[in-house]
């Protein structure tokens, strides 16, 4: 039964990531997306996505939540934690047990127990030999990814990885270091606009991302266009959301 | 930071310039970034004449990659023998000496801020086919790193960029310059160039700054222009 139910939202989850790959898919829409059907169908509490930037640092570009604290934690993680490794190896990392990592990455151990995270799982997200970036899932209990949550994983990392680099379907460096580029100079746009709203509307940063995807959504709208009006002030946030905390409570 | 083998890291900033001789066909390249001190720094030139015209716009104050840095968008003079030049006429003249036959100047963008441009010229005049401007578009943008990392570091570090800024320092530049930006009732270019004479003006950095603005104990509404 569980894994009936499993599959079934396994396969919702593909055909809505096959959805945001349309005509005017938007990179970020489709990682949001992603990032979100990997937290649920693998029942874990929290997932980030990271990328590879031009400095050859990692990135996050999408996470379940957008509270700092699990920011933080995302980018100790990709500084020095099982998610550098699964990004250098090129391989998975799954830590079944964080508190017993031992000294390995003392930060990332200690915010992660801080926050209540017990076991982290990371996924590479590869081309043709590269590897461009990483999924990490993060849950409150102890215990590896058993192997079939390991190979759904990876496939819905992969999706990620074709919807990132479909548009060109180049094999050029340029233009897929390009196509990283514009996702995360999305990411960019995306906390400006967090800014803007926040600002105009009296929101925290959560609350205002919120508010922005919602508007986003009533609109039919991708999440970079979204946020480009709302920096270009053709659209007021601040005016529509009205009394400050309501964004939040409609995501 | 980490031991990535990984080849898309650009590294050398003369590395910088070659794709764009490569692939389009022009005869030099320079690439400007705006520091902290709203300055600019060329960080790499291909050739003398490429500096040369680099240098001439900053010192005037005109010319096309200055339109491009004020409008986010590419500007474009195929001809420079036969342009009008109405922008930039001190400029137009001061480079009639070097033999240039086209200009191209392109954003480097970092969301919606301008935070530098690639400037492009030719000795021959004609204009970039659809391809080149897609692909100028898209090596540009394979740079907004570098100019990022530039433009973020703080004025008391600059030369120590390398080590300064980590990812999640930036977020708090972006969203601070989105609040900016609506404090002041102004672009996001102009909204960031603010948080940047700000820092240096005070011997901050930009994400010590960034992080007054997002928790509120800083609003730009109050200071004084």
């Amino acid at each position: 039964m569980a894994d009936f139910m499993r599959e079934a939202r396994l396969n919702r989850a593909f055909v809505k990531l096959a959805d945001t790959l349309t005509d005017d898919f938007d990179v970020v829409d489709l990682l949001q997306n992603l990032v979100e059907q990997c937290a649920e169908i693998l029942d874990t509490q929290a997932a980030g996505l990271m990328l590879l930037d031009g400095l050859g640092e990692l990135q996050l570009v999408a996470s379940t939540s957008e509270e700092t604290t699990l920011i933080e934690v995302m980018q100790l993680n990709a500084g020095a934690g099982p998610c550098v490794e699964c990004f250098t190896t090129g391989k998975p990392v799954t830590v079944g047990d964080i508190e017993r990592s031992g000294d390995r990455w003392p930060a990332f151990r200690l915010e992660a127990m801080r926050q209540g995270f017990k076991s982290v799982h990371a996924t590479p997200m590869r081309l043709r030999g590269q590897v461009l970036g990483a999924l990490n899932m993060f849950s409150i209990h102890v215990g590896e990814l058993v192997a079939a949550d390991v190979a759904v994983a990876q496939a819905l990392a992969d999706v990620a990885t074709i919807g990132l680099l479909q548009e060109r379907g180049s094999r050029e460096k340029t233009l897929v270091a390009a196509q990283l580029q514009q996702a995360l100079n999305s990411r960019i746009l995306i906390e400006q606009a967090k800014g803007v709203v926040s600002e105009s509307a009296e929101l925290t940063m959560d609350e205002a991302f919120a508010a922005l995807r919602k508007y986003a959504r009533d609109h039919n709208l991708t999440l970079t266009t979204a946020a480009t009006a709302v920096i270009d002030r053709s659209v007021d946030l601040g005016s529509r959301v009205g009394a400050k905390g309501e964004a939040g409570s409609h995501v | 930071m980490h031991d990535s083998k990984n080849d898309f890291v650009v590294a050398e900033p003369t590395d910088l310039c070659l794709p764009f001789i490569d692939d389009l066909g022009v005869t030099g390249v320079s690439i400007a970034v705006f520091g902290p001190r709203g300055g600019q720094s060329t960080i790499c030139s291909s050739d003398a004449v490429a500096a040369r015209i680099d240098e001439l716009q900053f010192d005037l104050g005109e010319g096309p990659q200055w339109a491009t840095l004020k409008t986010g968008v590419p500007t474009l003079v195929p001809n420079v023998s036969t342009g009008t030049h109405d922008s930039w006429p001190i400029f137009a003249a001061s480079i009639g000496s070097l033999h240039v036959g086209a200009l191209f100047a392109f954003p480097l963008l970092m969301g919606a801020v301008t935070v530098g441009t690639v400037g492009l010229y030719r000795r021959t005049a004609g204009a970039l086919n659809p391809r080149h401007m897609e692909i100028a578009v898209t090596l540009a943008s394979a740079l907004t790193d570098v100019a990022v990392r530039h433009a973020i570091a703080g004025a008391d570090n600059e030369g120590d960029g390398e080590s300064m800024v980590t990812p999640a320092m930036r977020r708090e530049v972006h969203q601070a310059t989105g609040m900016i930006l609506v404090q002041l009732d102004t672009t996001g270019t102009i909204a960031y160039s603010r948080l940047q004479a700000h820092a240096f003006a005070n011997g901050r950095t930009v994400q010590d700054v960034a992080r007054d603005v997002v928790s509120r104990h800083l609003s730009f509404r109050s200071l004084p222009e």
